[in-house]
């Protein structure tokens, strides 16, 4: 050991212990504090979540617009926040018994979003979805794209591992494999896919950007720059999404922000939810 | 929610939209008496249509034994039960539709069927309780009967599942009324299969979005009727387009069959959607079975369809079934001859109310053999 690095243990050691305590225990805020480091974590296993503080925001029934979601389901999620001064990467944990991420008949997937104003300004759109000429931004993490992400098959028995096929017209012997005259013929048979619907998959992230100007109005944004990563942990999931910051969010300033959890187990999609009103986004001052 | 006039009902009642019918709807007449259940309908769609990946448990058009057939698993029988009991008074019907019956925070009274209850196509086919000569082996409440139905999207004047979706991603053609889901919008929330009480609107789990029955529209526009028709083996089918209930056309085929003579009949027409396609009931089933799945003209039109023998204009209509796959926008008949014409008024096909019989002698005497009947 030299001594210079002698030196930075005796003199940074209380230091690095003091973080060790707020590791254990990161300060509870009332609302979203973005703190600011030079690299952003995207993976909720990353330890650079350890000291962020922590918000919980309790969730509130989407129950002002039909079709509503009438009996509530998860609580609250708790929202951690780290930027590195152009983009900000949001942790959100929430509880969940059960692991939904089949997309089939009559089920639905866990999913959780983020959203903010698209403008910057003291006077915010509603928070549900945004109204009309004052749109919001929205990323959505949903656990059957993250699924296919990581690794699960594009094909209906790894939904369905039972489930036999006779036959499909693009797998005939005369169509060479992979050749674009099968896939073309494939893709006449899948409309939403032919059509770019970004639901429609094949997946290459478990996240996609949209916006909206009120309930009904959900569309994809031009493009979905956001990156996303969700993991199951013991009692949930813990979804690190990593969008641009929000317009107007600088070192010191006060945002809005809100988020959605989607209890797939409980029959919720679309506007079926459990959300958050605006909640404050607050930037770590002179960073 | 608004007010919109049901003529099935006989009275106004409420709907998600205003009302709107299209300038013309596509309809269509089945005559269950004629249909074998040989699926050749249910194939024809499924090559056209539905062959992808995701779709393999996903017919647009089923035929299925009634009253122990079900696709998907229990359609109608869990929201007959779920929508409780349903009464006509005087040819009207009083009760409460599936909109009128919805729950707090729906848009209609439905239910959503798992993956499971879409195993079985098959379940219930040509099952009756049991040989009528050996005796029964068990009491159940339909007895030795059964009639097959087929059945495709009813493109409703009310459709439940248009009023269920929240981001208004089905819409009903105002030039015909057929009613399609955009592909480009849906997001798989699955509120209409939810909310369509017939279930004839299926997910796709490849592609995480719904899909229903077009009408062939491709084909329609072109003045063709759609596949299910025109390969149907029994001629059960005739497609084309219903008037206004207050413009009927006794020339068109179809106002003739649904509001003329009222021999066709909707399906369930107590859940409220106005559905477009009419069922010309089986002539053998109860009376009460008839009334719940058609409304309280069943027995006139059961009486009317086994009149037959004596009724030229009716016989004659129906031999018109399954005769082209041009659309039959007016018929006319002369004589034992009916014929159809397209909507340039041009004759598209002529039919005898009787086919010729020719009797031929067993023994070909010019070369000295038998004749024999293989087909």
């Amino acid at each position: 050991m030299t001594t210079k690095s002698l030196f930075a243990f005796v003199v940074l050691g209380p230091a690095f212990a003091g973080l060790g305590c707020r590791a254990a225990a990161p300060p509870v805020t009332p609302e979203v504090i973005a703190v600011t480091r030079q690299t952003l974590p995207t993976d909720p296993a990353d330890r650079a979540w350890e000291d962020a503080p922590i918000h919980e925001s309790p969730l509130l029934l989407q129950d002002l617009v039909e079709p509503r979601l009438m009996a509530a389901s998860t609580p609250s999620v708790r929202v951690r926040a780290i930027t590195d001064g152009t983009r900000v990467a949001f942790r959100l944990d929430w509880s969940d018994a059960t692991v939904d991420d089949r997309p089939v008949a009559g089920a639905f997937t866990d999913a959780c979003a983020v959203q903010v104003p698209a403008a910057a300004g003291p006077d915010v759109p509603a928070p549900q979805m945004g109204e009309a000429s004052r749109p919001v931004e929205i990323t959505y993490w949903r656990a059957s794209w993250q699924a296919v992400v990581d690794g699960r098959g594009d094909t209906i028995n790894d939904i369905h591992p039972g489930a036999t096929v006779d036959h499909y017209p693009f797998e005939a012997a005369s169509l060479e494999d992979k050749s674009s005259a099968q896939q073309e013929m494939a893709l006449r048979y899948a409309p939403a896919r032919a059509l770019g619907n970004a639901m429609a998959g094949p997946r290459d992230r478990p996240v996609e950007d949209l916006v909206a100007d009120g309930p009904g109005t959900l569309k994809p944004a031009a493009t979905t720059d956001s990156t996303g990563r969700g993991r199951r942990v013991a009692d949930g999931w813990s979804v690190v999404i990593v969008r641009r910051l929000p317009a107007g969010a600088q070192p010191g300033g006060r945002g809005q922000v809100a988020f959605a959890i989607w209890e797939g187990g409980h029959q919720e999609a679309g506007s079926r939810k459990m959300r958050t009103g605006w909640v404050i986004l607050a930037r770590e001052a002179g960073k | 929610m608004a007010r919109v006039y049901n003529w099935q009902l006989g009275r106004e009642m409420s709907y998600w939209y205003p009302e709107s019918r299209p300038k013309r709807q596509f309809a269509a007449v089945f005559d269950t008496n004629k249909c074998i259940a040989c699926q050749t309908c249910t194939l024809a769609c499924k090559t056209t249509w539905t062959s992808g990946k995701g779709q393999e448990y996903m017919l647009w058009n089923n035929v299925e034994t009634k009253p122990y057939g079900f696709y998907p698993m229990a359609w109608d029988v869990k929201l007959l039960n779920d929508l409780g009991a349903q009464t006509w008074q005087s040819g009207a019907y009083p009760g409460r539709t599936i909109f009128e019956a919805a729950r707090p925070g729906e848009r209609a009274l439905g239910w959503r069927p798992t993956d499971l209850d879409y195993t079985n196509p098959n379940l219930g086919e040509d099952d009756c309780t049991g040989r009528i000569d050996a005796g029964a082996l068990m009491q159940l409440p339909h007895m030795s009967w059964f009639f097959y139905l087929a059945r495709i999207c009813n493109h409703c004047t009310y459709p439940a599942c248009l009023a269920s979706c929240p981001r208004g991603s089905i819409y009903k053609r105002s030039d015909d009324g057929i009613v399609l889901l955009d592909q480009s919008r849906c997001r798989g929330y699955q509120e209409c299969v939810k909310g369509c009480p017939y279930k004839k609107v299926y997910f796709n789990p490849m592609t995480g979005t719904s899909e229903k029955c077009i009408a062939c529209f491709p084909k329609f526009e072109m003045g063709l009727q759609p596949q299910c028709f025109v390969n149907c083996i029994g001629k059960i089918r005739l497609a084309g387009f219903i008037s206004r209930h207050d413009q009927v056309r006794a020339d068109n085929p179809i106002d003739y069959l649904v509001h003329v003579r009222k021999i066709a009949l909707p399906l369930f027409p107590q859940f409220g959607l106005e559905p477009n396609v009419y069922y010309i009931p089986p002539v053998h089933v109860p009376s009460p079975f008839l009334h719940q799945l058609f409304g309280p003209g069943a027995d006139a039109a059961v009486a009317a369809y086994r009149n037959l023998p004596n009724d030229t204009p009716l016989a004659g209509l129906l031999g018109l079934f399954g005769s082209t796959e041009q659309v039959i926008a007016t018929w006319r008949q002369q004589g034992d001859m009916t014929m159809g014409y397209d909507e340039g008024k041009r004759e598209v096909v002529r039919t005898p109310l009787r086919e010729p019989v020719h009797i031929r002698a067993a023994l070909d005497a010019a070369r000295l053999v038998m004749r024999t009947n293989c087909p």
